[in-house]
């Protein structure tokens, strides 16, 4: 798979590069719009990264450029501007999804992944890691072969863990997808709910799925992975 | 009305000035009417007396006694004659007129006047009967004999009842026209005043929505142009040093998202180096919280800048309040349990506003958070919502620490902390008032504080109340039930149990 970043501040597309490349995309940096606009013509690229403060050519104008030539090719647009505004003229000119810095690495990931997901997703209805089992048909979750009582909350929170299994959420992520932007500002509801959850889920066994990744949020892993 | 007002003071001072000139204008009348009247009557007395002397005395020693009694009782009948006239000679009445019958005058009794040095002189007297009354004296020496005394007298009495019957009309008068011209006066004001009192009526929307407007000019050429030149003026600078305030915000916000991307990015890719010490890892993890804080209040300013500059897009739609309110608490519910604390709420029937959803919805997020943060373990925090006055009206009350009276005032600043050390640690922005000040002046809502310290802070909200039809209500329920999600997440999501946890929040 091979990603275009366009991205005028070289710290930034370095990080995203680097982490890019473990895990194992191609990647190609370019500083400047008019170049990024060339870069895009003259490869296939799988995905395009794209900053909008951007010298020469503006973000936007690369954006719509690009869009005019090929409509395939999904597009994540970085941004320092979060307004409703802004969002919606992005998505009008064709921006497949967008990121606002600050953001944690591991959103822009799984967002790049989501991206690249093409084809048939994996829509089993049960998720199982290790000895948890989620089925998502009866919404029954079960540990060991033992049923556990979960409250609508603690079954939406597991299951988006569990959807993304070794990997870290930050706790932005999960309001976002469990609860909704409103609860932004608020900064404990996630560990509460993620507390009461481990509650219902690792105690009593000697293996604790639900880790705590400190300054990033939060991640369930099965025992054969540690 | 208003004493102070300045047309009341216009009215009262110009007034006052006018009392001021009638009274002039009233003792002026009086006393040369008085004056003119004194004088009419002394020139008939003094003409009389010298008729009598020129006429009558001169001639005496000529004519004889006979004569002079003749013709005096002929030209001044007894009883009859105006002024009244007496001729004596050493202490001897020669002839005199009588008692006049109208006015009634008893002179007959009146004293001969003791000093004849006193001659051609005016001077007041009383009758027999105390009426007051004027008498002129004149002496006149024969060429032969003693010295003849002529004195002529009237009664004061018609010159007083004229008098008084001016001073009556002048107390009326001045008075009734006193009071006319002041009501008048007061009502005439009201027109010149009239677009200073639109003036001000606009004067007042400038501000309360937001600025844009300006106030209209009113084209007099005076002072009151002037003024609604300047106002505008002054707009104009404010709306800049305001303009100026958000944008610094914003750009300030702004300006910090890159490098905190970095910073947020460089801590992440060292946390992932194999083998950290311990002492290490702590240090990441702590400077990635920060900047995870960081991020959040450079958000926040961000969103109150948006939202006070009116830059930020809402959703205005009819919605039942108290469906966001049962829901957030829901949500919230599992916080309030943690530390026991007793989350109750009162609602009667649902509430209608036109508003943004999410944005109402963070706010009682951010009014709940607060009181669920400093509300003591076992605490309570009761949430009412009801309609009244045409208002919908939240309250929020719980029985935590409360606020001391000196920070009441400040807590719906920017980063204002009544209390440093407590909030420091539970990690809070210091912006959670501020947003909740700014989405409610979106809503063109208010926002009350009351606080006892140590005992309970109570946080009222208060927005325009939508009243709707009950077909108008069904309509809008029947179309919440369809349409749950208020605002979709950038990201797309298929998962079916994303929807579950969204209808069955």
């Amino acid at each position: 798979m091979r990603i275009l970043l366009i991205e005028d501040e070289q710290k930034v597309s370095a990080l995203v590069k680097r982490g890019l490349i473990a895990e194992r995309y191609a990647v190609d940096i370019t500083a400047d719009g008019l170049e990024g606009l060339e870069f895009a013509e003259t490869y296939p690229y799988d995905l395009i990264i794209l900053d909008l403060m951007l010298p020469r050519v503006s973000g936007t104008e690369v954006l719509q450029r690009v869009r005019r030539k090929n409509t395939f090719v999904p597009v994540l647009i970085l941004t320092a501007r979060d307004s409703i505004d802004d969002k919606v003229k992005l998505f009008e000119l064709g921006a497949d999804d967008y990121l606002t810095k600050p953001f944690a690495f591991a959103e822009l990931l799984m967002r790049v992944k989501a991206l690249l997901r093409r084809g048939p997703v994996n829509r089993s209805s049960t998720l199982r890691i290790g000895d948890l089992e989620l089925d998502r048909l009866t919404q029954q979750v079960k540990r060991g072969g033992k049923r556990v009582e979960l409250t609508a909350k603690e079954y939406a929170l597991l299951e988006y863990l569990m959807q993304n299994a070794e990997r870290v959420l930050s706790r932005n992520m999960i309001i976002e997808h469990v609860w909704d932007q409103s609860f932004d500002g608020i900064t404990n509801i996630v560990d509460v709910y993620v507390r009461h959850l481990r509650a219902k889920v690792d105690d009593g066994n000697i293996f604790k799925m639900i880790r705590t990744v400190r300054g990033t949020g939060y991640m369930i892993r099965g025992v054969n992975e540690s | 009305m208003n004493r102070n007002s300045l047309r009341a003071r216009v009215t009262a001072f110009y007034v006052g000035m006018l009392a001021l000139a009638l009274l002039f204008f009233s003792v002026a009348v009086y006393a040369g009417a008085r004056a003119y009247l004194t004088r009419s009557m002394e020139r008939s007395l003094s003409n009389t007396a010298r008729t009598v002397v020129a006429d009558y005395l001169v001639p005496l020693d000529k004519q004889g006694q006979a004569w002079f009694l003749a013709e005096m009782s002929e030209s001044y009948p007894p009883g009859i004659a105006d002024p009244f006239v007496r001729v004596s000679q050493g202490g001897k009445v020669l002839y005199q007129s009588g008692d006049i019958r109208d006015p009634l005058l008893r002179v007959t009794t009146l004293p001969l006047p003791a000093d004849p040095l006193n001659l051609s002189s005016f001077h007041r007297a009383t009758d027999a009967a105390g009426q007051p009354m004027m008498m002129y004296t004149m002496g006149y020496r024969p060429p032969s004999g003693a010295l003849i005394l002529v004195e002529t007298g009237a009664s004061m009495e018609p010159l007083t009842h004229l008098l008084y019957s001016l001073l009556k009309i002048l107390l009326i008068a001045t008075p009734a026209i006193l009071l006319i011209s002041a009501v008048g006066g007061y009502l005439l004001m009201a027109r010149p005043l009239r677009p200073v009192v639109e003036l001000t009526e606009q004067a007042e929307h400038v501000g309360l929505t937001h600025m844009g407007k300006r106030l209209p000019i009113i084209p007099s050429g005076d002072e009151l142009e002037r003024l609604s030149l300047a106002l505008n003026r002054m707009i104009e600078r404010m709306e800049e040093a305001l303009a100026h305030n958000q944008r610094f915000s914003a750009d300030a916000s702004h300006e910090l998202r890159t490098p905190l991307t970095i910073i947020r990015g460089e801590l992440e890719a060292l946390l992932q180096i194999p083998d950290l010490t311990p002492p290490a890892m702590d240090g990441i993890s702590s400077a990635l919280e920060e900047g995870d804080r960081m991020s959040r209040i450079v958000n926040s300013l961000m969103t109150i800048s948006r939202l006070d500059g009116g830059g930020e897009r809402m959703e205005m739609l009819p919605i039942d309040l108290t469906n966001i309110l049962q829901v957030t608490l829901e949500h919230m519910g599992l916080m309030a349990e943690e530390k026991e604390i007793a989350l109750e709420c009162q609602i009667t029937a649902p509430v209608f506003v036109t508003g943004d959803a999410m944005r109402l919805k963070q706010v009682i997020v951010n009014l709940v958070d607060n009181a669920i943060k400093y509300t003591p373990n076992g605490g309570r925090i009761t949430v009412r919502l009801l309609a009244e006055n045409e208002r919908a009206a939240l309250t929020v009350a719980d029985t935590g620490i409360g606020i001391s009276p000196e920070s009441l005032p400040h807590v719906f600043e920017r980063f204002y902390r009544a209390d440093r050390a407590r909030t420091r640690e539970s990690g809070g922005t210091g912006l959670g008032l501020a947003i909740v000040k700014a989405i409610c002046g979106a809503h063109d809502g208010t926002l009350f504080i009351e606080s006892e310290e140590g005992k309970s802070t109570t946080l009222r909200i208060e927005l325009p109340l939508l009243n709707l039809s009950p077909r108008q209500v069904a309509d809008l329920q029947h179309s919440a039930a369809q349409t749950v999600r208020v605002q979709p997440t950038p990201m797309a999501s298929e998962d079916p149990a994303e929807e579950f946890s969204q209808t069955k929040m």
